[in-house]
């Protein structure tokens, strides 16, 4: 019963994305200067930092539930969050540096420019590897899932602060930032159909990811076990 | 025992511990020389603007730290003595006094860097007040970020790479209200024009010496 729901939602998530992808590219949207047709990338690089976002509250929020009641199966989802979140991060990474680089950045050659959400992408994807090494470290399963757990949540602490710093020491030129219009004051409504189901389908797209290789690690502890 | 002596006894241990080998503070302060000489070699008698003078003095500091402070757990993994700690001193004392210990070594580390670097780079007409401020509040942050850090690394096999790995990401806020808080200094800036970066360090030192606190029992407990 609980494959057949799952398999159901994986054809649900399948068509969705499809239908968000030929709507991306399809779909006629008002024409601005520079931006022109790059402007499409905004359903998905913007949804894919929901999916990051997604994924750093389903580690931290694991890792947490790991240390109050010691079962490993929380640890594996942490750790899935993570690595799932980390893919999903890199991407929002790399679909901004090639769109900075031809629209705001264009003519002057540069790729990286310390846009404060850029450099809060860099330090979380920082975070993140630092705790694939930490967790390579050890071969105690039991340790490993704890100290990794233990450094999950204190570098999450240090989150709110990039939060409050960056965005006063580094200028943006995101939308919302300081001189720039905000989001709603320069999104037209056909941009806005496809952007908000891409949010969806991004994060619905993480979590089935994440959920089938939680179970497929599940899986392996339980037949290591028998 | 309760809380407040136990904890003092522990720093107590360390620094005896530190007075008879000198392991830690000569490597910290040898780093911080050695690294500040060669970035004055290397930057010849080039005129350094402000920015950039407070980059390079935090960056010396940075990576000193993390060259010299993961000392403070790995010492006790190293010589055995995990077990004799946890029976005879409550977590809570141990990080504190570890904490303190680490404190005395940042405070040393940021008062030789500063120095030094006044020496073979200098500052001109820096305002001493903010730049003393900065330095004490970057010192409190940098050892109350790197004490759980420390004893997570002391519990993993390849320890000193790894330190390094898991402290850059954790210091980026610290390091960006650092640089701008002594650049406004070297710019001879008084401290009401930094008051931002000082709450801001003392923010994170408070939320990470409480995280400490918070998550070192995990660790402690084997």
């Amino acid at each position: 019963m609980k494959t057949r729901t799952e398999a159901l939602l994986k054809s649900l998530i399948v068509l969705w994305m499809t239908a968000v992808v030929l709507a991306g590219f399809l779909l006629d949207i008002p024409r601005i200067s520079i931006l022109e047709h790059t402007a499409r990338n905004l359903y998905f690089h913007v949804p894919l930092w929901f999916a990051l976002m997604a994924a750093f509250l389903v580690s931290a929020w694991y890792s947490a539930k790991f240390l109050s009641t010691e079962d490993l199966d929380y640890d594996v989802r942490a750790s899935h969050a993570a690595m799932v979140g980390m893919a999903f991060g890199i991407l929002g990474l790399v679909t901004g540096m090639v769109w900075a680089r031809f629209t705001w950045y264009v003519g002057t050659n540069k790729w990286w420019n310390n846009d404060p959400k850029q450099v809060m992408a860099a330090v979380q994807l920082m975070i993140y590897g630092a705790y694939f090494v930490l967790r390579s470290s050890f071969d105690h399963n039991a340790k490993r899932a704890r100290v990794s757990a233990v450094y999950n949540l204190f570098a999450a602490a240090t989150v709110p602060f990039l939060l409050y710093v960056l965005p006063r020491q580094f200028q943006s030129l995101h939308p919302g930032a300081e001189g720039n219009p905000a989001f709603d004051e320069v999104t037209d409504p056909v941009m806005r159909l496809v952007f908000y189901p891409a949010i969806m389908g991004f994060i619905a797209l993480f979590w089935w990811i994440y959920s089938q290789r939680v179970r497929l690690t599940l899986l392996e502890r339980r037949l290591e076990n028998e | 025992m309760n809380w407040l002596t136990g904890a003092l006894a522990v720093l107590e241990k360390d620094v005896r511990l530190e007075l008879r080998t000198r392991y830690a503070i000569n490597t910290l302060l040898l780093f911080v020389i050695s690294a500040l000489l060669v970035v004055a070699i290397a930057v010849k008698n080039e005129p350094l603007s402000p920015s950039l003078r407070s980059v390079l003095l935090w960056v010396v500091i940075l990576f000193s730290a993390i060259a010299g402070l993961s000392h403070a757990f790995v010492s006790e993994e190293e010589r055995g003595t995990v077990l004799l700690l946890q029976l005879n001193a409550k977590p809570s004392s141990v990080l504190a006094g570890k904490l303190l210990f680490n404190l005395m070594l940042t405070f040393a580390l940021n008062s030789v860097a500063a120095l030094a670097f006044w020496v073979v780079i200098g500052f001109q007409e820096v305002d001493s007040a903010t730049l003393i401020v900065i330095l004490a509040l970057g010192a409190i942050g940098l050892s109350g970020a790197t004490t759980l850090l420390s004893a997570i690394i002391a519990k993993a096999v390849n320890r000193g790479p790894l330190f390094a790995v898991l402290s850059f990401p954790i210091l980026v806020p610290l390091l960006l209200s650092v640089v701008n808080g002594t650049r406004s200094a070297i710019e001879g800036a008084g401290l009401d024009t930094v008051t931002s970066e000082v709450f801001t360090l003392i923010g994170y030192a408070g939320v990470l010496i409480t995280a400490s606190t918070l998550l070192f029992d995990y660790i402690w407990k084997d």
